[in-house]
């Protein structure tokens, strides 16, 4: 018994840390979700007779293979019959393409990008309004993160760079003080699976809600974006190490086709 | 999760964006989605992954298969031209097109004519041709369509009637075809495992003349000809009409589920199967086929539930996965039903439900499973996708050869109106059919035969007289114009086929046989009974179905089916004791005894020939022929007891069942007809001819072993341009 607890524990323990066993839990519930929401919010008989009719035509295209007229023909009714079913898609496509792009998001900051490993160099990007702006910018690193090399002026780009390092694993804050304000960014430093804000915005909330988990900055600031190029997190599979979004699109696919299949229901 | 019927339920999960802000948040949601990508939202998960595949997916196949028929069509071209200049080379048309309308009487064409309710029947009479079109011997369906399509007698295609007899034991056995399941089984416990293919036999011999249009490379409609089933290869397409079985392999099993306590049985045709009711809920089942997979066979069943709406007269149905609601009096949409067997293996049916009364007592009337056309366990098309190809395009369709349930109606399970929705539903679909070949054939041959005809004249011929015992319950003021309106409709179609068809194209409206009143039964066995030629087990002075109680050591002739007369040949028949040397003696004496027979309730001629098949059936099959065929006169016909080889006292009857009109007569009482949009010369022009007329007009040899003869064309003034 303790052998089996073990195990279930070390089982729960892999799904919580591995992004693999992450990606492909998400992929089979977001599967069946969507599916089961697709059946709901679309009109099933409709998009029924429409995949038939594409169905009949490609048939057609194959039975009167010798008549020309009746290939061509069949082959504009496939071109309309394809913008039809489209149509009829797209309004359960309204219903799914929200709650999943929400999710995404959140899981995209898990996945998406990884902690910075200790001791390795990494860049802290400031854009400000306007080149005048560079000069009063100044970086309070806490004792965890040191600068490795003098920051870097872009007015061109109204940038600043620094060049940091992460001594230790853990979260952290830098704070960037410029014209009197100052604004923080939260660093994370270490190698376990963790929630990462790549980036922090003033205004600009629609971007904000799809690139930052971090709050805006004050309206006010001259500070316009604070940001930390974390490195692409990358999924090994058989040896060959791709984006979570590519594995998590071909396992809900797969998985939607099952429960399609399961459930009766038509896409 | 499928859902039919009741349409307009808004799920819940519809409503929180039901309104105008949740609309307006929703838009500006997918605006951000759209303005600002990224890669997490690059994907927008596997809804429109869906979509998208599916629909490109079916882009891309067709694309290469247009492609691939673009690329290819040149060397195709070539190489038909080569084949086919010699057919439409000397063609006098690019396209024929024929419709059967089984059973159209030419006798009641030419009064509704002549009524001007067919005007389009009468342009063709007026422009090309109309007449009557001698049938064959016997003037039965599947003997007459395999004569139209093979050019032969039936001593050379070898159907002779719906049934053949076993000689071996006197029983009967489907003509057309012959279905053998898998020779070896694995058996394991309980189950017996097929191994193998079911293997179909086609019984009817001879070549369509299609199969010779296909050779030359002229392509080929050919929709619902009865005896078509299996469906040959060939270079064209096909749908199987009349003797394709029901998924139970019955030539079709209604099914009437009920509360009503009965132990009666139906005659033919149909179950009985109870309905229970609990709480409120009904509960049945649909009888399948056997299972296949179990040593002891057991019938496969789909249950289904009804829950009666209150307050209202409609019920909510659960068929297997499907769901639906229905009013008193309507028929469902076809509806899929999978007999699952075990092991994986499904069988796939389709079919309708009819809500005859949910109070007091709950009744539905269910009709014979047909094969699913859209996943066809049997083939009933060449090629087999031709079939699923117009399941796709028109939704499920009946696939039953006789698809309008006639026993139904005759054993009053339903009533004329439900009946006749029944085949007029039927019939819509072959329309949608027709009109379909019709835009794909452009060039060749395109047939389609209408059952409809066949059947509503059959169920209410009743009404069109004034004292048929099938309708003396309703006065004759009262008898609705049903044949009339079934004329007429078929004229509305032939109206719009003319609007499709141009200078070059030959129509052609056939009839394989006509019609005649059937008011008076006779059983013909009960007379050879009589007469001395047939002897019962001792003590019996009736027998029951197929010669039970027959004494076949001193039995000398019977018969079965409709017209058939067989002797008891001896080395022929298992017990016969006709010396073969005796039989042309004793053919003689029962035709003479036989022909000009008189009922004495009426003093009518109730058969007005008999006919010796030696005379003329010719051909490698004459040996299944019956030895004589018998002639009735008008309004009389075999009796229901004798075609399933009763014997009973009397050997005239009335029939009062619905089935009230019939043809399986003498066929000189009932040609069929023949219209033309392009006028022939033939004086008595006959079924047999049809082939070879077909054959010629575009240009074929005519095959030496053929038994019709070609028409001449006179002009080739159509009649549609007049």
């Amino acid at each position: 018994m303790a052998g089996y607890a073990v195990a279930i524990a070390a089982f729960k323990l892999f799904l919580l840390t591995s992004p693999l066993a992450i990606v492909v839990v998400v992929s089979l519930v977001v599967g069946l979700l969507m599916v089961v929401l697709f059946g709901y919010t679309s009109d099933q008989k409709a998009i029924g007779i429409a995949k038939d009719q594409l169905k009949a035509h490609l048939l057609a295209v194959r039975l009167y293979r010798d008549q020309i007229p009746v290939v061509m023909g069949s082959y504009g009714k496939i071109l309309r019959g394809t913008g039809r079913y489209l149509k009829l898609a797209f309004k359960p496509l309204l219903y799914v393409i929200i709650p999943i792009t929400l999710l995404m998001v959140q899981i995209d900051r898990y996945l998406g990008a990884t902690p910075l490993p200790p001791n390795a160099p990494f860049l802290l990007t400031v854009h400000t309004t306007g080149s005048d702006a560079l000069n009063d910018v100044t970086l309070d690193l806490p004792p965890e993160i040191t600068m490795t090399a003098p920051p870097v002026h872009v007015p061109a780009g109204n940038e600043i760079v620094w060049r940091l390092a992460g001594s230790k694993e853990g979260k952290y804050e830098v704070k960037i003080a410029a014209a009197g304000q100052s604004a923080a960014k939260a660093v994370c430093v270490g190698s376990d699976l963790a929630r990462i804000s790549t980036v922090r915005l003033r205004g600009q909330f629609w971007e904000r809600m799809f690139s930052s988990a971090e709050p805006a900055l004050p309206e006010n600031s001259p500070i316009e974006s604070i940001s930390i190029n974390y490195p692409d997190r990358n999924i090994e599979i058989a040896g060959y190490g791709m984006n979570w979004i590519w594995l998590f699109f071909i396992l809900s696919m797969v998985a939607g086709f099952i429960f399609k299949e399961l459930l009766g229901i038509q896409i | 999760m499928k859902e039919k019927g009741g349409a307009g339920n808004k799920h819940w999960l519809c409503s929180p964006f039901a309104g105008k802000r949740a609309r307006a948040s929703l838009f500006f949601l997918l605006l951000a989605v759209v303005l600002f990508p990224t890669l997490s939202h690059a994907y927008a998960g596997p809804g429109a992954g869906f979509a998208v595949l599916s629909s490109f997916w079916a882009i891309f196949v067709a694309f290469l298969y247009s492609f691939y028929a673009l690329m290819t069509w040149p060397f195709r071209q070539l190489f038909r031209f080569l084949r086919r200049r010699n057919a439409y080379g000397k063609a006098t048309f690019e396209r024929a097109v024929i419709l059967g309308f089984d059973g159209m009487d030419p006798d009641l064409a030419d009064r509704f004519m002549n009524e001007g309710r067919l005007p389009n029947l009468a342009k063709l009479r007026e422009k090309g041709t109309f007449s009557k079109l001698r049938t064959t011997f016997p003037a039965i369906s599947p003997v007459a369509w395999s004569t139209f399509m093979t050019g032969v007698n039936p001593g050379k295609h070898n159907i002779y009637d719906f049934l053949a007899r076993d000689t071996s034991n006197y029983l009967p056995f489907l003509s057309s075809a012959e279905i053998k399941g898998p020779k070896r089984h694995l058996k394991i416990g309980k189950y017996s495992i097929p191994f193998g293919k079911t293997e179909i036999k086609g019984m009817r011999k001879g070549t369509p003349f299609w199969h010779w249009l296909g050779n030359a490379g002229i392509f080929s409609s050919v929709i619902r000809v009865p005896v078509t089933f299996p469906p040959e290869k060939f270079q064209g397409v096909l749908l199987s009409g009349m003797c394709v079985p029901d998924l139970k392999g019955s030539q079709g099993t209604f099914c009437l589920c009920t509360t009503r306590a009965s132990s009666d049985k139906f005659r033919e045709g149909g179950v009985r199967v109870p309905i229970e009711r609990k709480n409120g809920v009904c509960r049945s089942y649909v009888p399948g086929p056997e299972n296949p997979l179990l040593e002891k066979a057991g019938e496969l069943r789909v249950d289904f539930e009804i829950r009666p709406e209150l307050g209202s007269r409609s019920a909510r149905f659960v068929f297997g996965s499907e769901k639906f609601t229905m009013k008193v009096g309507e028929y469902s949409e076809w509806i899929p039903a999978e007999f699952k067997a075990g092991m994986g293996f499904t069988a796939h049916g389709i079919c309708r439900f009819y809500l005859k009364e949910l109070s007091p007592e709950v009744e539905v009337y269910v009709t014979p499973v047909n094969i699913d056309p859209g996943h066809p366990d049997l083939p009933i098309s060449h090629p087999v996708t031709y079939s699923i190809y117009l399941a796709k395009l028109f939704g499920p369709y009946a696939t039953l050869g006789l698809a309008e349930d006639t026993w139904a109606l005759n054993e009053h399970v339903l009533d004329d109106d439900a009946f006749l929705a029944q085949a007029y539903g039927n019939h819509e679909d072959r329309e949608r059919m027709l009109f379909d070949a019709l835009d794909k054939t452009k060039q060749g041959l395109c047939a389609c035969v209408f059952d409809t005809t066949d059947r509503v004249q059959h169920m209410f011929w009743r009404y069109l007289e004034e004292d048929h015992p099938a309708a003396r319950d309703v006065p004759h003021s009262q008898h609705p114009p049903v044949i009339q309106e079934l004329y007429e409709r078929m004229d509305r179609l032939i109206g719009r086929v003319m609007g499709k068809i141009d200078e070059d194209t030959l129509l052609m409206v056939i009839s394989d046989h006509g019609f005649k009143s059937f008011a008076r039964c006779m059983n013909v066995n009960a007379w050879l009974h009589q007469n001395g030629y047939l002897t019962l087990k001792d003590g019996k002075t009736e027998s029951g179905d197929w010669f039970e109680d027959v004494d076949w050591s001193r039995t000398r002739a019977y018969t079965m089916g409709l017209n058939g007369l067989y002797l008891n040949i001896k080395g022929r028949e298992k017990q016969g004791i006709v010396d073969p040397v005796e039989a042309d003696a004793l053919k003689d004496e029962l035709q003479k005894k036989l022909d000009g027979l008189v009922d004495p309730a009426s003093g009518a001629v109730g058969i007005t020939g008999v006919f010796i098949t030696d005379a003329f059936y010719r051909g490698p099959y004459t040996e299944n022929a019956p030895d004589l065929l018998v002639g009735y006169g008008a309004g009389y016909r075999a009796s229901w007891d004798s075609v399933m080889g009763k014997v009973t006292g009397q050997v005239f009857e009335d029939n009062t069942k619905a089935w009230s009109g019939d043809h399986c007569i003498d066929p000189r009482l009932v040609p069929g007809v023949l219209f033309s949009s392009h006028k022939f010369i033939e004086d008595k022009p006959a079924i047999v001819d049809v082939a070879p007329t077909i054959l010629k007009l575009f240009g074929l040899a005519l095959p030496a072993h053929f038994d019709g003869k070609a028409w001449n064309l006179a002009t080739k003034a159509s009649a549609h341009q007049g």
